[in-house]
């Protein structure tokens, strides 16, 4: 009798690294991955279609909603489309203070990834320490915007929050806390033999087959593709700052972690080099224009990649249609072939090496 | 490379049907384009183009192109034959390339992105029209088509793998069209509470 030596094993919905929902079923040959299915779906709320019934300057609050982890790069893409289409020029002093907002949330996110990154390799120890060292900047949240998780920073045509002398200082002093930690935590992930044993060779994704998926942020950064949209269609800020690129070839788990500790690096130089050179003036404009009618395609760098949208108003309250593509549904795709070859085991790893974003996938 | 210059050249040159072709640039030196075809014919040879440019295929969006919005009649109403002549039914605006605008056409907009700059291709379907496949020659067309087809009563022709994406495959599809969904049945309402206690207590975020 010969055994069948091909297994279906159903992964998901839940608990796959993350908190979120996400179906997979994956063909396997003894231990090794040959194929998997991805189903998604469960957590399809209609937001798209909501935007339509709210007023331009509700969905600034709604689109912060959608996700939260990035929850700050949507009301500030969808501002930057509204503001196109009203000609609305958000003064310079907002310009820079979106930076930081922007730059807090990445750090945040980036070490979230990486600090399930250790949990998912069994050092709990080291997911506790960057954990940890994350609190620092929810604190920075917590004092600087009022919110550990959704900022509430952004509105049309400038931000909601400002910094005082005393801010400044207590923001300072926590970036001089953060960086050390952030450099111990990339040495750590450099050279620690259980991080490395875990994540080296595993889950690539070729430049080509980066290319092909249309990947973005980290994930295509970290398969050698240098694309970042705070240099590629500067924003914000961005053009008057210098924003280092860091790229990687390895295409593995191993090479998207190093990417992201990297990018939470340059992220605290950012916010310092905004401090240093931040105008004084205004923080948003001060009427409430109404929203002529147009349309306007805006993307920003969220901390997965390029997050973009499509507004097209008709002048009444409410936009005519609102569409977004978050990084994460470009980055799905490139899980087939991350699998391609896997071993079960390393499943949940490569899954959480795209930093996947359920709620952002599905609206 | 970015956009290159001739790039509503080479479109024009993919779309014998005609093109209506526009760009602009922001203060900040990026570069968006719009393209909308006189005929969904042209979609697989202007993406080809876009292939060409080396060009990557970021976003679609698909939506009903609502009727434009009605003048509003004069209250007094003109006597005798003028008032007569003033109730024939109105000719249905039309798009330049002759989809009409009535409430049913669907408006599918393709965007690219080539290192930062953006081009829309958009191109207008009749009800119960569709088009070609991109996903053959982008493969991240795939998702964006599914999603639109189980959303609208778009045919997508020559998808290579058409099966649901979120909806369950138990369910008809156009389903934003043929079912009532609960956000339509209540119209997508929520209370005001919250954000009118925010905007008495603050006057104002803008």
């Amino acid at each position: 009798m010969t055994p069948a030596n091909t297994f279906t094993i159903p992964v998901g919905p839940l608990h796959v690294a993350l908190e979120e929902p996400m179906y997979f079923r994956i063909d396997v040959q003894g231990e090794t991955v040959n194929s998997v299915e991805i189903n998604a779906g469960h957590v399809h709320r209609g937001v798209e279609y909501l935007t339509t019934k709210r007023s331009i300057y509700q969905d600034v609050v709604l689109t912060e909603r959608i996700c939260s982890l990035c929850s700050n790069s949507h009301p500030e893409t969808f501002v930057m489309a509204i503001e196109e289409i009203a000609e609305i020029e958000p003064p310079d002093r907002s310009r820079y203070l979106r930076v930081i907002a922007a730059e807090v949330k990445r750090i945040a996110s980036h070490l979230f990834n990486v600090g399930i990154l250790a949990h998912l390799t069994g050092y709990e120890t080291l997911f506790m320490h960057v954990m940890q060292v994350r609190e620092i900047v929810q604190d920075i949240k917590e004092a600087v915007f009022g919110n550990r998780m959704d900022l509430g920073a952004m509105c049309i045509g400038g931000v909601r929050y400002d910094l005082d002398d005393e801010i400044t200082a207590f923001l300072n002093a926590s970036l001089d806390k953060l960086a050390p930690e952030i450099d111990t935590l990339i040495k750590t992930y450099r050279t620690n033999g259980s991080i490395l044993r875990r994540t080296k060779g595993v889950g690539v994704l070729s430049h080509d087959e980066a290319i092909a998926c249309g990947v973005v942020g980290p994930v295509a950064r970290a398969s050698g593709i240098d694309y970042d949209v705070r240099v590629k269609a500067p924003y914000a800020a961005y053009d008057r700052l210098t924003v280092p690129v860091p790229t990687l070839t390895g295409g593995d788990v191993w090479s998207r972690a190093m990417i992201r500790l990297e990018e939470a690096r340059i992220a605290i130089q950012l916010i310092r080099d905004c401090l240093r050179d931040l105008p004084g003036g205004l923080t948003h404009i001060h009427d409430r224009p109404d929203i002529p009618a147009g349309r306007a395609v805006t993307k920003c760098e969220a901390p997965r990649g390029e997050l973009i949208y499509y507004v097209k108003t008709n002048g009444a309250p409410e936009p005519e249609r609102v569409k977004w593509r978050v990084p994460s549904f470009m980055n799905w795709d490139s899980l087939r072939f991350m699998f391609h070859g896997a071993k079960i085991a390393d499943i949940a790893i490569i899954v959480n090496s795209i930093d996947p974003c359920v709620s952002c996938t599905e609206r | 490379m970015r956009l290159p210059q001739d790039i509503e050249a080479r479109l024009r040159a993919a779309a014998p049907h005609g093109v209506e072709f526009s760009s602009a640039v922001t203060p900040l030196g990026v570069t968006t384009a719009w393209c909308g075809l006189a005929d969904t014919d042209d979609l697989l040879p202007v993406a080809q183009a876009m292939l060409a440019t080396g060009a990557r295929l970021s976003m679609i969006s698909a939506s009903l192109l609502p009727t434009p919005p009605e003048e509003e009649e004069e209250e007094e109403e003109p006597e005798g034959e003028e008032g007569a002549a003033e109730k024939a039914p109105k000719p249905v605006p039309m798009t330049f390339g002759g989809t009409p605008i009535d409430g049913t056409s669907y408006e599918i907009d393709y965007h690219f992105d080539l290192e930062g700059d953006t081009l829309t291709v958009i191109a207008y379907v009749p009800h119960g029209g569709g088009v070609v496949s991109l996903t053959p020659i982008f493969r991240t067309a795939d998702w964006a088509e599914r999603e639109m087809m189980e959303n609208y009563a778009i045919a997508i022709r020559e998808h290579p793998d058409p099966r649901r994406l979120f909806i369950d495959p138990a369910i008809d599809s156009a389903v934003l069209e043929r079912l009532i969904p609960f956000s339509t049945l209540v119209n997508a309402a929520s209370t005001k509470s919250l954000w009118d206690k925010v905007m008495a207590g603050k006057g104002g975020a803008s």
